[in-house]
């Protein structure tokens, strides 16, 4: 499984996708880097400025400025990677190349499972690379603690390790990357309505069943939205306001990993 | 029940049933059964959808039969231990293009649980085997006999003790063709069992013990080159000079005979009436020049079985 997990990340780099998410990552940080400035006064007060606006003292600029960092990447990086990491798993059951690889010593779910690892990486990697360089330098400079960016970071790659679960299992019935990529956006897409459902759907929606299933989507599908919800109130206040989220999250993506896996090992080609 | 303990593949009346997308079912293979003792080449041919890929797919776990029972090297197929016993060459490689030989054969290596070490042992010696010693460009620009060479290659990197080449010379020159003949050879020479799949019925001829003739998914003949390729029991009896007399005497001899120029194809009814047919145009006088027993070609006895002819 080393291997495969060690060769999808190569893959990854040559095929440029792994590229384009670190260059995206890095200007991120740069761009953040460049905005956020701190000035130090006499009294051995910090101020916060971003541009030439103060954000106020660090002690509560630090967290602010980092859930916000956390929360844009948290919104706009599982689309990206979803994007590079999908192929990731398609590209396993490639005619040509299926027949090389499953027909080796390895089985196949610990093969697709190598390849799922290194989708999650590349995501938790360049999520890190975004933030950690701004969340280091806030830290040192004002002594603010901010090594609450890992655990976000955790909660971010949870959300998405649960949308690649969803490409793995749809990458399954069909050849080609189009089907994983629809299926984890169109989840990513409906997790935040699905949260926040009494002012959505339930504007429209007045019959008790039609409610009773929202209500069962919402609780069985990952959530998302909330997970980023969850680590931007982490980065605020340190500590977790509700497990709800993060277990059935868990339980959502171990099931539908668990499914892909099993699929996959009992598949005839 | 299987009764060979020294068989490296035994197949047991083995099925396969595809269906269409409207359910219909599409037999594969039909009761295929089979022994491919170790140690031998076996080479297995017959017409596009006769169920050759299908029966190596099932063997190699790839896919499930619908009926039937397949054992490798004593595991079941797809058994990852009896997997990391056997090598592959598809017919329809994809090899990611950024690789280099030398990290192809590596990952495949691994993927077959071999050390590092003794990939780095081996990896040389087989890119040397592969004449492919030497060659760091990435895969991608690799001609087809290059890439051919490699999944050679790949398929040798775990030493397996079961090799399953399918069209291992396609894209290959004469002299690469020939490489691979002798590859083969001296892999059997080591005790390699080899399971051949290819469309070149001379190749088969010239390295394989056993040929298997599969038709409509049934082993419809399986035996050694040397029966596939016996006499017809006809003779090309060749004289130096044509004559009238020549003509009367191989017609009194042999009854309906057939001349093309100075040649004489006829078929006697034992050896003593073609030495008697000898004896009778040597006394003419006819100087013969040669005498041949007409055989059949592989190509010739496998048309002849596909068509219904040979039984």
């Amino acid at each position: 499984m080393l291997a495969t997990y060690l060769n999808s990340l190569r893959e990854a780099f040559n095929r440029r996708v792994a590229l384009v998410l670190i260059g995206i990552a890095l200007l991120i940080s740069v761009l953040l880097n460049s905005f956020v400035r701190i000035q130090s006064f006499p009294d051995g007060t910090d101020v916060v400025l971003m541009g030439s606006r103060s954000l106020g003292p660090a002690e509560t600029a630090v967290p602010d400025i980092v859930e916000k960092a956390s929360s844009l990447l948290g919104t706009l990086l599982p689309l990206l990677a979803i994007f590079a990491a999908a192929p990731m798993l398609a590209s396993t059951l490639e005619k040509g190349w299926l027949e090389l690889t499953f027909s080796k010593g390895t089985p196949r779910w610990k093969i697709f499972f190598g390849r799922f690892l290194g989708g999650a990486t590349l995501y938790s990697c360049t999520f890190l690379l975004a933030t950690f360089p701004l969340a280091y330098r806030l830290w040192w400079q004002t002594y603010v603690s901010t090594w609450q960016v890992i655990v976000a970071l955790l909660l971010e790659t949870l959300g998405f390790v649960a949308l690649l679960a969803v490409a793995a299992l749809a990458t399954l019935p069909q050849k080609g990357v189009a089907l994983p990529i629809m299926a984890s956006v169109a989840i990513w897409f409906f997790s935040s309505p699905l949260a926040h459902r009494y002012t959505t759907y339930y504007q429209f929606l007045n019959s008790y069943t039609a409610r009773w299933l929202v209500d069962w989507i919402y609780r069985i599908f990952p959530k998302c939205s909330e997970l980023d919800s969850l680590s931007s109130s982490f980065i605020q206040h340190g500590h977790i306001t509700s497990w709800w989220p993060i277990w059935s999250t868990g339980i959502f993506t171990v099931a539908v990993l668990g499914l892909a896996l099993g699929m996959l090992d009992r598949k005839s080609f | 029940m299987f009764s060979a303990p020294q068989a490296a593949i035994e197949i047991e009346d083995l099925r396969k049933t595809y269906q269409t997308m409207r359910g219909k079912p599409v037999p594969a293979l039909q009761g295929v059964s089979l022994q491919v003792q170790r140690g031998s080449i076996y080479g297995l041919i017959g017409q596009n959808g006769a169920g050759k890929t299908s029966l190596v797919k099932i063997l190699l776990g790839l896919s499930t039969p619908t009926g039937g029972e397949a054992r490798l090297l004593g595991g079941l197929p797809g058994d990852p231990a009896a997997m990391r016993r056997i090598g592959y060459l598809p017919e329809q490689m994809r090899l990611p293009e950024y690789f280099k030989a030398k990290d192809f054969l590596c990952y495949m290596g691994r993927l077959n649980n071999v050390s590092s070490a003794l990939l780095q042992n081996r990896i040389p010696r087989l890119l040397e085997k592969a004449g492919l010693a030497g060659v760091e460009k990435p895969v991608g620009s690799y001609s087809k006999g290059m890439q051919q060479r490699l999944g050679l290659a790949q398929a040798l990197v775990n030493d397996p003790e079961v090799l399953f080449l399918d069209e291992p010379t396609d894209g290959l020159d004469p002299v690469g063709r020939k490489d691979v003949r002798d590859l083969l050879l001296s892999l059997r020479a080591a005790g390699k069992t080899i399971f051949l799949n290819s469309h070149l019925l001379s190749e088969i001829e010239m390295v394989c013990d056993q040929i298997v003739i599969l038709n409509q998914g049934k082993v419809a003949c399986m035996a050694a080159p040397a029966e596939f390729t016996r006499g017809t029991g006809e003779y090309r009896v060749r004289v130096a000079a044509l004559s009238h007399a020549a003509q009367e005497v191989a017609e009194a001899v042999v009854g309906r005979a057939s001349w093309e120029q100075d040649t004489l194809c006829c078929r006697p009814r034992d050896l003593a009436q073609l030495n008697f047919l000898i004896d009778r145009l040597r006394a003419v006088p006819v100087e013969i020049e040669s005498i041949e027993p007409v055989k059949l070609t592989l190509e010739q006895f496998f048309l002849q079985v596909v068509s219904g002819k040979e039984q």
